[in-house]
Parts: structure tokens; sequence; C-alpha cells
């Protein structure tokens, strides 16, 4: 068998248990052949399990490292996790740290993603196409830190602790957030088209929430601006209006600016152009 | 005073006359400089224009300026980062760290205090040098970053609202001391003419004209009798002198020597602006005052940039 830049995985099996998909790295399986990306072993639970056991691996005439992924993976975890160039799309559900700490290449994912999408993200571009879970865009359990760059665009709704201390890095969010979004942001930009939860910007201490949608309600801790804010919306609404459709007409818009949180001293701002 | 010597002819080489203008056979000879664009941004083009000018003035050369700096041109909206009227500015040093200082000096004290402002980088590739990176500091720590499409920017609180500069520009090689002297039967004739030079040569982007208004009447030589000055008159040139210098380029019927020095990004971009003003000239015609055009040099000896009148010639569809 030739080597090849790019495979297509197509589910055969359900695993019986959770199966870490974190070896599955576009750039490091670029240059294999479809039998050495078959005897990949996987962790699965406690044990280890040959990829081939669980997909059907065919080779893509992609010029450029590439994974097709197929099938419905919400047993399948840390899909990209680390990832470092490439492409890698999924068509079908995922499950838990899909692009955790990614640090270039892009995502796509046709479905829905688990908890904790794109924490600590670093680099490159992660498109979910369905809803994510809590904690996205955050930080791994017991780190400081969530995402630190790159781009996350999600096109349907978004857990509890959507950004929570997101440090830097572009998130969009086409559909509503949970409670605590934004929580103990530390910088970045987050990007809303619908709803917030509750305490949006708790704890937040810099960092930009644009409200494109629904204009939210404003906390107490948060207090207004009126000053000249045009320089740097141009710059930033033009960026955003770049990223997806939803945000085109923002350049256009005069957003209002309040700043927080001040129970936490922050100098974190809300961008309210809905 | 700008830093051109005397002027060297080639061996054997012969004038020649286009319309009535005289094109010796010399060249102009040019040096390595650091150079950087930035782009000034303001609620009008007047703003604009007002930090641009506080910018680059005092920079005609660096023999006593630190750098030299003008305004390659006037930003319409749809060119500027921002969407406001904007302007182009180039520096140019002799060093990148020189180049860095005066940068900063000439951004913290021309382009933040203007109202308004805002301040980006022109060019993307090339060594990175702070614009806003340090001048943030004068926030006091109310200055705010924020990253956008990969370029970071600077937030700082000001009392009409906020002054945004992008945190680096860059710094690339350049060429500094490209010149023509045009040589006059008066000083009207002469003003005439460097001015519709200046004015085609302005059209060519990627350069500058550092002297007031795009020209130098104080053209200058290496070293000095006085040994404490680096350069002095270029005596060769100066029509009170034609009887009484040891050596002269001018006739009796030179009344009057004007000089364009030209900065540029690149070699490409000077010998475009000379060609543009040598044919500026040459259009206007002998006629109309300026009857010779000449170069600085000092022999081919010191700058690598050797600017061939008469192959500016050649290169370019002069009358």
């Amino acid at each position: 068998m030739s080597a090849a830049q790019g495979f297509r995985l197509r589910l055969r099996a359900q695993p019986d248990f959770r199966v870490d998909l974190s070896p599955l790295q576009p750039a490091a399986l670029a240059g294999r052949d479809v039998g050495q990306v078959a005897r990949l072993e996987l962790r699965h639970a406690n044990a280890h399990v040959e990829l081939g056991e669980l997909f059907d691996v065919d080779a893509l005439s992609s010029e450029a490292p590439e994974l097709r992924i197929e099938g419905d993976l919400r047993r399948f975890d840390r899909i990209g996790q680390g990832m470092d160039g490439g492409r890698l799309s999924v068509t079908g559900d995922v499950g838990d740290y899909l692009g955790a700490a990614m640090r270039s290449g892009d995502i796509v994912v046709e479905g829905r993603a688990g908890q904790l999408a794109a924490c600590e993200m670093a680099g490159g571009r992660l498109e979910v196409r369905g809803d994510v879970g809590d904690f996205a865009a955050g930080a791994l359990p017991g780190s400081m830190d969530g995402m630190r760059g790159g781009t996350l665009i999600v096109h349907g709704n978004a857990g509890v602790r959507f950004g929570d201390r997101m440090r830097r890095g572009t998130v969009l969010l086409l559909g509503d957030a949970g409670d605590f979004c934004a929580s103990r942001m530390v910088a970045g930009t987050i990007a809303l088209a619908g709803l917030v939860g509750a305490h949006c910007g708790y704890g937040m201490r810099r960092g930009t929430l644009v409200f494109a949608g629904p204009a939210p309600d404003v906390p107490a801790t948060f207090g207004g601006t009126n000053h000249d804010i045009r320089v740097i919306w141009a710059l930033l609404s033009r960026s955003l209006a770049g990223l997806h459709p939803v945000f085109q007409s923002l350049p256009g818009r005069a957003p209002r600016r309040v700043v927080g949180d001040l129970a936490a001293d922050g100098k974190g701002e809300w961008l309210i152009a809905g | 005073m700008s830093a051109q010597a005397e002027t060297t002819s080639g061996a054997g080489e012969q004038a020649v006359v286009r319309n009535g203008v005289t094109i010796d056979p010399t060249f102009a000879e040019a040096f390595p400089m650091k150079a950087t664009r930035v782009l000034i941004t303001a609620h009008n083009d007047t703003w604009a224009r007002n930090a641009a000018v506080a910018m680059t003035g005092f920079a005609t050369s660096v023999i006593a300026c630190g750098c030299e700096a003008g305004i390659e041109r006037m930003l319409a909206p749809n060119e500027t980062p921002d969407g406001r009227p904007g302007a182009a500015v180039l520096l140019f040093s002799m060093s990148g760290k020189e180049l860095a200082k005066q940068l900063e000096r000439r951004v913290g004290q021309c382009v933040l205090t203007c109202p308004t402002t805002a301040v980006y980088a022109g060019l993307e590739d090339g060594e990175a040098v702070a614009l806003g990176k340090n001048l943030r500091f004068f926030g006091d720590g109310w200055q705010i970053s924020k990253m956008i499409d990969g370029k970071r920017y600077w937030r700082v609180p000001v009392m009409d609202g906020e002054f945004v500069a992008q945190e680096t520009t860059a710094v690339v090689k350049a060429v500094g001391g490209g010149n023509l002297l045009l040589l006059a039967r008066d000083t009207d004739a002469a003003l005439a003419g460097a001015e519709a030079a200046v004015e085609a040569m302005r059209a060519v982007p990627g350069v500058i004209m550092p002297f007031p208004g795009g020209v130098v009447r104080s053209g200058s030589k290496v070293g000095s009798k006085y040994a404490s000055l680096m350069a002095s008159t270029n005596d060769a040139f100066c029509p009170a002198l034609i009887p009484l210098a040891k050596k002269t380029e001018l006739d009796a019927g030179t009344r009057c020597v004007m000089e364009i020095v030209i900065d540029g990004l690149t070699e490409a971009d000077v010998s475009a602006a000379m060609r543009a003003g040598i044919e500026a000239i040459v259009a206007r015609g002998g006629e109309a005052g300026v009857t010779r055009i000449s170069a600085g040099n000092y022999g081919g000896k010191l700058g690598p940039f050797h600017f061939h009148l008469h192959k500016l010639l050649g290169a370019g569809a002069i009358v």
C-alpha cells in the first residue's frame, strides 16, 4: 500500500467504552499508508484497541494532511487535541475535549460536541456546526487559563461557563449561551448572536464581549462609558464581519459600551450592538 | 544640508540633450538605510495631515535630525485599517536602532498628542520595532490590549476618547540619498522646475523627498575646512563661487541650482522617482529655464547604489 497525505475513517462499530482519539493527528499521519493507520493503537477505557477494529480506513487523494471521520463519535473524546496543522473534519457528533489545546490547523465538526470543546485552544480554527457542551473555550480542570488563541465558531448553542477564564483568541457563538458565559474572562473576544444565561461576565477581568443579537441585561457591577470608540469598533467589527455572515452588519452599527466586572476590579468590556 | 558631494562624470561619456535640457553623463550615489512606513488616521483629513506634518517635522537630513521623514501620500478612507482618512508616512534612518528611537519619539509627541488619531504599521514584512508597544504606558495601567486578526493593538485612554496604536511596525532595508541637481538660468525658473519635478515624483509610491517642499538649496559636500563640520557647502555648484572655487561645475549662464533628494523603500522606487523628475523637467523643456540636470555622487566609492542619469533616460519614455 502506498503512502497518503489524507485518510477517511468510517465508524464501523460503537466501542464498549470511551475511546481517546488524540493520536489521530492529520500532520502526524500524513505519509503513512492505510495499513499503518489501521494498526494505530487507541486508548479504550483502561485497554487499547487498534483503529482498524473500529473504523474502515481509506486513503484520500489530498495534497495536504487531512483526516475525514464519519459516524456517531459521541463516545470518542479528544478529537484533534493538541493538533498542530492539517485539516480534520467530522461528520457526526463528537465527545469531549474536541480541539483541546490545538495549536494550528482546521477542525470542522458537522454535529454537536461534548464538554470542554476548544478548552485551552491556542491556535488554528475550530468550527462546530451544532451545539457545544459546558466549559467550551474554557480551561482544563485545575488550570488557570482557558482558550489562549485561535478562532472558535459555534453555530449552535453553548452550555454553561462558555469562555470561562478565556485569555486570548476569538470566539463566535451563533446560538445562545448558558449561565456564567465569559466568567472570569482574562482577555480575548467573544461575539454572541443569541441570548446569554444568568451571570454573564461574572468576575470578568478584561476581554471583550460583543452582543450582536438581543441586548443582555447589564449587571449592576458593570458601568457605562460614553466615549468615542469608533476606531477600535471599526477594527473589531470588520474582523468579526469577515468571520461569519451573521456578524456582517456589525460595522454599520454603533454599540453601547459597558465595563466591568467592577466587583472584581475588572476592565472587561461589553459592546452591545443589538 | 544634503549629503551630496561633487559630481563625477562617466569616462568618455557625452552629455545628452532632450528638449533643450542637457542631462549630464553622471550618476547619483545613494546609501543603504533602514526605513518604515506608518499609517496615521484621524477623524478627518485635516487632523490626519496635522499629525503627519508634525511627525515629519525637522526630519530633512540624518546629518542632524536623526531621521529623514515625509508624507508619502494622503490616504482615502477605503485605504486605511479603520476606514477613516489618513496619511502614509515614511521614516528613514541610518540604523534600525536610531529609527526605532525616532519613531517612538515622533509618534509619542506628534501622533499620540494629536486629536482623534490612530497609528498603524504600514509594512507587513520586516523586523518588528515598537510602535504602540511602549507608548501604551502613557495609559498608566488603564491601557487595554486587543488582538484582532493576529495583530495586537493598544488602546490608551486619552481625553478625547482612546488612542489606538498597533503594537509594532516593520523595518526594512531601504535606499537613501538618490538625487537630482537642477541647474537653471534664475531663481524663478529653478523653483518652478523643482516644484514640477517634486509634484511628479510624489506620485511615485514608496519614496519621499524629505527637504522643505521636497527641495534643498544647500547641497553639501563631505568635509569642511573646519574640523568640527562633517559636511559643508557644495562649492562646485554654487553660482556665487564660479570665479573663486578651485573647481566649478557651472557656467556663467547658471545662476541658480536646486537639488531634490529622494529616499525610497527600494532601489527601484528611487529609480522610478528620479525618472519621473527628469521626465517632468524634460517635458517643460530647456526654454522653461532649467537647462541642465546633473546628480551628486562621491565618485562611486562610498554608496553601493548608483543611479546613472543616462540609464534612467534609457529605461523610461522620455521625450
